[in-house]
């Protein structure tokens, strides 16, 4: 029963916080002037432009999608199980791109490709011309969109290859080399992580509009983005989105139709993973990734860093930005552990089916994921900004709920796809000697699950501190975070100085990671 | 275990207490304001300390960019309508003023201060009042030939060679509506489909514009004089010129800041106050001074040397309230023209 | 009588899974069911464990219904319930000591009280100097006794164990086999036994359950059901 009421609670708190706006957005969508009226969806589609445009997110998403997963799979297994040298620093490193406000990677590859950029400096203006016809267009956006999603993918590969039964590879060992237990074995047994990772990179990259429109690949979101910014069209601007929630939901269907749960496999001892020895191939291997992680990391992070590189310019940005700084770090903390605690319970719901409604939360939870960041903000705006409720519109309250409503996704499936691998004998055999919900929780469950746990919080902590499109739209007056304030201050402002807030944005996420890092060693 | 439960217990519970002191942190106070500004934050924010420093009425801001086309202020004006959070919006350009006098969300105020600024700046009916403006200039890059006219848009010799700022957003925007109110529909579209066959690039702001021109990519672009100036200043070899300043001519579009006080917000009286400390001869002095550069609207503010005065510009004469109201009319053809 | 199990169904997706089983389990019996796998046999074990409910039919326990058509009266963690699991289950994250007392700890026994009836039930088990070993480091024959010894401690009202020896060679599975029955004799409690293994069924059971296709097929003591199942193969 205890059980039972704990996930209502969360299932009716994700309802109210993350749903409920947007139903409001789109139950007003259909209102025109008090009348019920399609017309905001009328004009969807009406031209071949939106079909192009939509052909276009598909197109770029798909791609990313699939040239994330195909180095990502491969990347973070050499990161997190092989004997590769300096894999800690590497994994480090990739993870930047993804810290960085995205926009700004834009800009630090204009300064570095653009027609009179660094390489047109180096090589002369003809490789400048063709570098910056390669930037500006699709291969540009989809190479800046594949650097900051990358990590994504090494993030989760990482934490579910550490939940991997060695037993299993083991017993393959015996008759097969690495290469071959790791294809059949390994990363077979993570394939739901795969595929979740898959999932997330797929919704950011369908999602993602500054990018595209800083390097002019004309994409669906730009529909929706025109009708908040230049029109203030919220119905229009609602159902220009609804179109990016479905093809999400659509994908959902998919996932469930032909990815049927893989055998539940649990490890019940401590030991550390097996590392995998690369021998002859070491070399190789490590020029590999030293390669990628020059291009994807070290090239637009060394722009930034010499486009800063004044005591001047970081004497600024500090004097502008030190309370943001705090609020950011407070915030996206707090975010993070409402996440952690949602997607335990959501994806506790989620694997073990434990109500009858738990596609159901999921779906609502990926759907969310998928929506502009702006609908939900202004669905939370016409929803809580009333006098009665005003203790949370006007406070930090409603940015929580913002983190809360957009990333609860990313909480819940990394926390179900760790539970699948507990086994559910761990909590039966709990139950049977007669401990309750409660106890099993603090007991079993979360000690079983704690490297996903943390894995959410680092996850959910990133997501929240980069986080714009909610946090613009919903702070309170005088609560801004650093990335809506580099954001704001872009316009016009020093080059140098928005380099060097880049540059701290970095350093600020990696602190609290390292010093948990530290904790949890 | 039992000593877990208790520290979690203790942690929701500090976590809880922790919140509701946050959220009543917020609780509205006497002595504060709170303003929604699209204005860039760079030039506006020391324009708000100064302010709270003289007055000590903190000031609480929700930025907003016109460069980077966050949506934030102006939707949030809007969908705070029943319940305003902000006292004061100050707008980087007169037609948003007036989308939100059309949508009821401002109240007029006729502030004292403002007499000194020219009528062609103010709401009759005290709705928002214009300060400091910019205008649109073209900046050119290189020594030779150089573009005097708008019209150079649609003239052959400049065929590729131009760039425009995306015209659903900002300014560009405005200016588009001027001309459709002056040159009537049919004039402005044929010379928009024109500029258009013309190789016109289309640019995400106008600042990027700008940065195309520094680089020699392109030979000119119409963007505003705040961009220019402040390139120029960077020690960047590009030109400024007013377009359409000849004897007779169509004159250039001159957009001021505005102020704007919200219908129901709950400190009128400070936002009062901060409208006046806006509309004040010394803030058009110190726009002028930042690197904004800022065209005082009131004739005796002293400028630096590379800021014109306002008597000096022959501007396009228009009523902004007439261009607002153009905006719906041609949202389909904007959105048309530029392929979004 | 401890466990009634009256007519009960479940179906998965509309195929039965138990079709209409009733059984009767009386004080301190030892009652072994033995079917091929996919017989239903883990299903009933799990339906009177209360992980699963039935779809028709009701339980009882001590003369107390826990659950009926679809509905859970008693949770599994009241049921006063022993189980032994397949996979064995410790909890990796505790040692020995602490698997033994999660439970324990569940019903608020002191202290002292709590370390008497561990000392006392890995003496039976023959584990005493494991105490502190982390489940991990033990090996297969040890963590069944372990698991064993951790389902005993609650001092059950019925012990269910589900294919606890399938995974063990056979010296171990004919020790541990012989310690189970001791122990059930000492403790005088009662068991019910899942299996696939007959000559496990037969040397473990005063009365075997045969289960096929979701239905009880036969019940009697060892011989009958072994004549049973030669009259069968015949």
């Amino acid at each position: 029963m205890a059980r039972r009421y704990t996930l209502l609670i969360a299932v009716f708190l994700l309802i109210v916080i993350g749903l409920a706006p947007v139903i409001a957005m789109f139950v007003k969508s259909l209102f025109i002037d008090g009348k019920i009226s399609l017309a905001s969806y009328g004009m969807l589609f009406q031209s071949k432009r939106e079909w192009q445009l939509l052909f276009n997110s598909l197109l770029l998403a798909g791609s990313i999608t699939f040239i994330t997963v195909l180095l990502g799979v491969p990347l973070g297994t050499l990161l997190a199980k092989t004997d590769l040298p300096l894999k800690r620093l590497f994994t480090i490193l990739f993870v930047i791109p993804l810290i960085v406000p995205p926009y700004i990677l834009a800009i630090a590859w204009f300064y570095c490709l653009g027609r009179s950029g660094i390489v047109a400096g180096m090589f002369g203006p003809k490789i400048g011309a063709a570098t910056s016809q390669f930037l500006f267009g699709f291969p540009g956006t989809l190479f800046v969109m594949v650097s900051t999603l990358l990590p994504v993918v090494i993030i989760l590969m990482a934490t579910y290859l550490r939940m991997v039964n060695q037993k299993l590879e083991e017993a393959a060992k015996l008759s097969a080399g690495w290469l071959l237990v790791l294809k059949r074995i390994t990363i077979p047994v993570i394939a739901p992580g795969i595929f979740l990772s898959a999932l997330i990179v797929f919704i950011l990259a369908i999602g993602e509009f500054g990018v595209p429109s800083s390097l002019r690949f004309d994409v669906f979101p730009v529909e929706s983005f025109v009708q908040f910014s230049a029109f203030y069209n919220f119905n229009a601007a609602t159902a220009a989105a609804i179109p990016l929630g479905v093809i999400t939901l659509v994908i959902l269907i998919v996932e469930r139709l032909f990815l049927r749960k893989k055998t539940v496999q649990f490890k019940i001892t401590k030991e550390p993973i097996i590392i995998v020895p690369l021998k002859k191939a070491k070399p190789f291997l490590f020029t590999a990734v030293s390669i990628l992680a020059f291009i994807f990391v070290i090239v637009p992070v060394g722009v930034l860093l010499i486009k800063s590189f004044s005591l001047r310019a970081y004497n600024e940005a500090f004097a502008i930005s030190t309370n943001s700084i705090f609020r950011s770090l407070l915030y996206a903390s707090i975010g993070a552990t409402c996440l952690v605690i949602f997607g335990f319970l959501l994806g506790y719901l989620l694997e073990r089916k434990a109500l009858r409604f738990s596609y159901a939360a999921d779906s609502i939870a990926v759907f969310l994921f998928a929506l502009p960041g702006t609908v939900i903000g202004i669905g939370l705006i016409s929803l809580w900004n009333t006098h009665a409720t005003n203790f949370i519109y006007a406070s930090m309250v409603i940015i929580l709920f913002g983190y809360i409503a957009q990333y609860m996704a990313l909480g819940e499936r990394i926390m179900a796809a760790t539970f699948s691998q507990v086994s559910h004998s761990m909590e039966e055999a709990a139950q049977i000697v007669g401990v309750g919900w409660v106890r099993r929780l603090f007991g079993i469950l979360i000690p079983l699950t704690k490297r996903g746990l943390i894995a959410t919080w680092l996850v959910g902590f990133i997501f929240c501190l980069r986080d714009l499109g909610i946090t613009m739209m919903v702070y309170p007056p005088d609560h801004d975070t650093l990335p809506v304030r580099i954001f704001t201050l872009m316009a016009n402002s020093p080059e140098e100085v928005i380099a060097a807030l880049g540059v701290i944005m970095v350093v600020i996420t990696f602190l609290p990671l390292y010093l948990l890092g530290l904790v949890t060693r | 275990m039992e000593y877990r439960n208790r520290a979690f217990i203790k942690i929701v519970s500090i976590g809880f207490i922790f919140l509701m002191t946050m959220s009543g942190c917020s609780q509205k106070g006497a002595k504060e304001v709170v303003i929604y500004v699209s204005t860039d934050q760079i030039f506006s924010e020391p324009i708000l300390r100064d302010f709270e420093k003289g007055t000590g009425i903190k000031v609480k801001a929700v930025y907003d960019t016109e460069e980077t086309k966050s949506t934030g202020a102006m939707n949030r004006l809007i969908a705070e309508k029943n319940n305003p959070q902000a006292d004061v919006y100050w707008a980087n350009e007169p037609i948003r003023a007036v989308i939100l006098k059309e949508k009821g969300i401002s109240i007029p105020y006729f502030s004292p201060i403002a007499e000194g600024i020219p009528s062609s700046f103010k709401d009759h009916g005290g709705y928002w009042t214009g300060f400091s403006a910019r205008a649109r200039v073209f900046v050119v890059s290189g020594e030779g030939e150089a573009p005097n006219s708008i019209l150079d848009y649609t003239n052959e010799k400049w065929r590729d060679k131009a760039v425009i700022a995306n015209p659903l957003f900002g300014t560009t925007t405005s200016w588009v509506l001027a001309l459709f109110t002056i040159w009537g529909d049919k004039e402005a579209k044929t010379f928009m489909k024109r500029m258009k066959a013309n190789g016109v690039k289309i640019s995400t702001s106008n600042g990027e514009s700008t940065t195309l021109i520094v680089n020699k990519e392109f030979a000119f672009s119409l963007v505003d004089s705040d961009d220019a100036t402040n390139v120029i200043r960077d020690g960047k070899s590009i030109r400024q010129i007013y377009p359409d300043q000849e004897e007779g001519g169509l004159g250039t579009l001159v957009l001021p800041n505005v102020a704007v006080l919200i219908k129901g917000g709950s400190n009128p009286e400070n936002g009062k106050k901060l409208i006046d400390y806006l509309l004040s001869p010394e803030t058009e002095r110190k726009l002028a001074f930042a690197d904004c550069a800022q065209i005082p609207l009131r004739r005796g503010v002293e400028t630096p040397p590379d800021v014109k005065k306002i008597g000096e510009i022959k501007a396009i004469r228009i009523n902004y309230e007439d261009v607002a109201k153009k905006l719906q009319e041609i949202q389909p053809f904007l959105k048309e023209w530029t392929g979004y | 009588m401890i466990v009634e199990i009256d007519n009960v169904f479940k179906y998965y997706n509309k195929i039965p899974a138990i079709n209409g089983v009733s059984l009767n389990i009386e004080k301190s019996e030892r009652v072994v069911v033995l079917g091929p796998s996919g017989c239903g046999k883990t299903t009933l074990l799990r339906i009177i464990a209360g992980f699963i409910q039935p779809d028709e039919g009701k339980v009882t326990i001590d003369g107390l219904v826990v659950a009926m058509t679809g509905r859970c009266l008693v949770e599994p963690e009241s049921r006063k319930i022993g189980m032994v699991f397949q996979d064995i289950a410790l909890w990796p994250h505790m040692s020995v000591y602490g698997n033994l007392e999660f439970g324990l700890r569940a019903k608020n026994i002191s202290r002292e009280k709590r370390n008497r009836l561990i000392d006392e039930m890995l003496e039976k088990v023959q584990m005493t100097h494991f105490k502190d070993a982390s489940p991990g480091d033990l090996s297969g024959g040890q963590q069944q006794r372990i698991a064993l010894a951790r389902a005993l401690i609650m001092q059950p009202r019925i012990l269910l164990m589900d294919e606890p020896l399938s995974n063990l060679d056979l010296d171990l599975n004919l020790l541990l086999r012989k310690e189970i029955l001791r122990m059930q004799e000492d403790l005088g409690i009662t068991m019910l036994y899942v299996t696939h293994d007959r000559e496990e069924a037969f040397s473990l059971a005063m009365r075997v359950v045969l289960m096929g296709h979701g239905r009880i097929q036969k019940i009697g003591n060892a011989d009958e059901v072994s004549k049973y199942l030669l009259d069968l193969s015949m």
